[in-house]
């Protein structure tokens, strides 16, 4: 699992193009919005098509965004639930 | 009510943004496409702010936030952008992904990022400014009818401090467009030997510049900007002469009085006629010189002659790179630039010694 999220965190901070962080200085239970890497809105939209491209887990309800996206971890989770289902 | 320039900031093909280098090192590009030369982004823009622009974006916030440091404005009173194309590599991202994945999978940055005034929105974002905004989208005429507008807003007393900028980039795609569209020049090996070539075609150019206008007197000022006139298709030779008397005529100035013409003769033998002709009204003493070699062509080109006036006026010198045709003048006291794109949008800026 810790080698999984470790990947993702490589992933997501391709895909949002946060060029000035490395994978050692994202925490795995740090929190992805607000106050932790400062994601905004947009970053969610393209978490979300993120999701839907590279693991084709689409997230239906938009309510369940905000808990999915707490942290790389909490995202690991749910891609993992997702894929065995 | 004088309307100064008091600060600049250019980012071109030539290496002009650290406003030190005044086209004595020149950079020669191979073939028909002169690309930007980049600063470093990474030392003048937040990381963080970066991560969402694309080249287009970071030139112009680039090259706006230099303008604005070299003025000392913090907070201009408005920001006006001319862009004739707009971010084509957001909008090329967008389309591509439109085509290929039937439009389920789109990430919305690119689509953002698409629009013409994404370049003074993210200048407004980073400066954290609520002012007048406005992105002039007018073909060959965006980055003069920028120009207007901030010259308006200045002597109706609407604001001191006026950004007015112009940006444009040129992309693989849009480069393939213009090529197959048979507007480029084929075989030239150096863009600097741009005048010598009697053929068809033109170089391709890109880059973005700010000018910070404004009404207060200032010993750091450029130089004052003391005209400006555009002709939409002229029909005869007499309308463009017609053109140069409406920005000398207000000042008071005679065809004798300029000190130096720039014009944007672009090498294409299909159109530099008009510029031959606009020279016969002049004095043959009066200096000539070009910049379609330094910058290439593109929509928003003469905010790149702005600079290079703005900048002989101050320093008082004329760069070899840019004569076309020598004169003794001791002093530069008035340049008239004029500049048309593909014979359509004919431009007149005055620029004056304060």
């Amino acid at each position: 699992m810790e080698a999984f999220a470790t990947k993702l965190k490589e992933q997501i901070i391709t895909h949002l193009n946060l060029e000035d962080l490395t994978p050692e200085e994202v925490g795995l239970d740090d929190p992805l919005f607000g106050e932790g890497l400062g994601l905004d809105s947009i970053d969610a939209l393209e978490l979300i098509v993120f999701l839907e491209k590279e693991y084709g887990i689409k997230i239906e309800n938009p309510e369940e965004g905000k808990q999915i996206f707490e942290s790389v971890n909490t995202i690991a989770k749910f891609i993992q639930k997702n894929k065995n289902t | 009510m004088k309307i100064y320039i008091s600060g600049m900031g250019n980012i071109s093909p030539q290496t002009t943004f650290d406003n030190k280098n005044f086209l004595d090192e020149i950079v020669s590009h191979e073939g028909s496409r002169l690309n930007i030369v980049d600063p470093p982004y990474k030392e003048i823009l937040n990381p963080r702010l970066m991560r969402r622009m694309t080249r287009i974006i970071k030139m112009g916030v680039t090259s706006a936030k230099i303008c604005l440091a070299e003025a000392k404005v913090e907070m201009p009173d408005a920001i006006i952008t001319g862009t004739a194309m707009g971010c084509v590599k957001d909008t090329e991202t967008f389309l591509l992904a439109y085509g290929s994945e039937e439009s389920t999978l789109l990430t919305p940055t690119a689509f953002i990022r698409s629009t013409h005034n994404t370049v003074g929105g993210q200048i407004a974002l980073m400066l954290k400014c609520n002012n007048y905004n406005f992105t002039y989208v007018q073909k060959g005429f965006s980055f003069e009818s920028a120009l207007l507008d901030g010259i308006l807003k200045l002597k109706e007393k609407d604001g001191e401090n006026i950004l007015v900028g112009a940006v444009d980039e040129m992309t693989d795609n849009s480069y393939g467009i213009k090529s197959h569209l048979g507007y480029l020049k084929e075989g030239i090996k150096n863009s600097l030997d741009l005048f010598q070539e009697k053929s068809k075609g033109i170089i391709a150019g890109e880059g973005s510049a700010f000018f910070l206008l404004s009404n207060k007197e200032n010993e750091n000022n450029y130089a004052v900007l003391s005209g400006l006139f555009m002709l939409y298709k002229p029909k005869s030779q007499a309308e463009i002469e017609n053109g140069i008397q409406h920005v000398l005529s207000p000042q008071g100035l005679e065809l004798k009085d300029i000190d130096a013409i720039i014009i944007g003769k672009n090498g294409n033998e299909e159109k530099d006629g008009i510029y031959d002709d606009f020279l016969k009204a002049f004095p043959s003493e009066t200096a000539v010189l070009g910049y379609k070699h330094l910058c290439g062509e593109y929509e928003t080109s003469s905010a790149f002659a702005l600079w290079m006036a703005a900048r002989m006026i101050k320093e008082q010198r004329i760069p070899k790179a840019t004569i076309i045709r020598k004169s003794d003048a001791k002093e530069l006291e008035h340049i008239l630039i004029y500049n048309h794109y593909r014979g359509i949008n004919h431009s007149f800026i005055l620029v004056s010694k304060i």
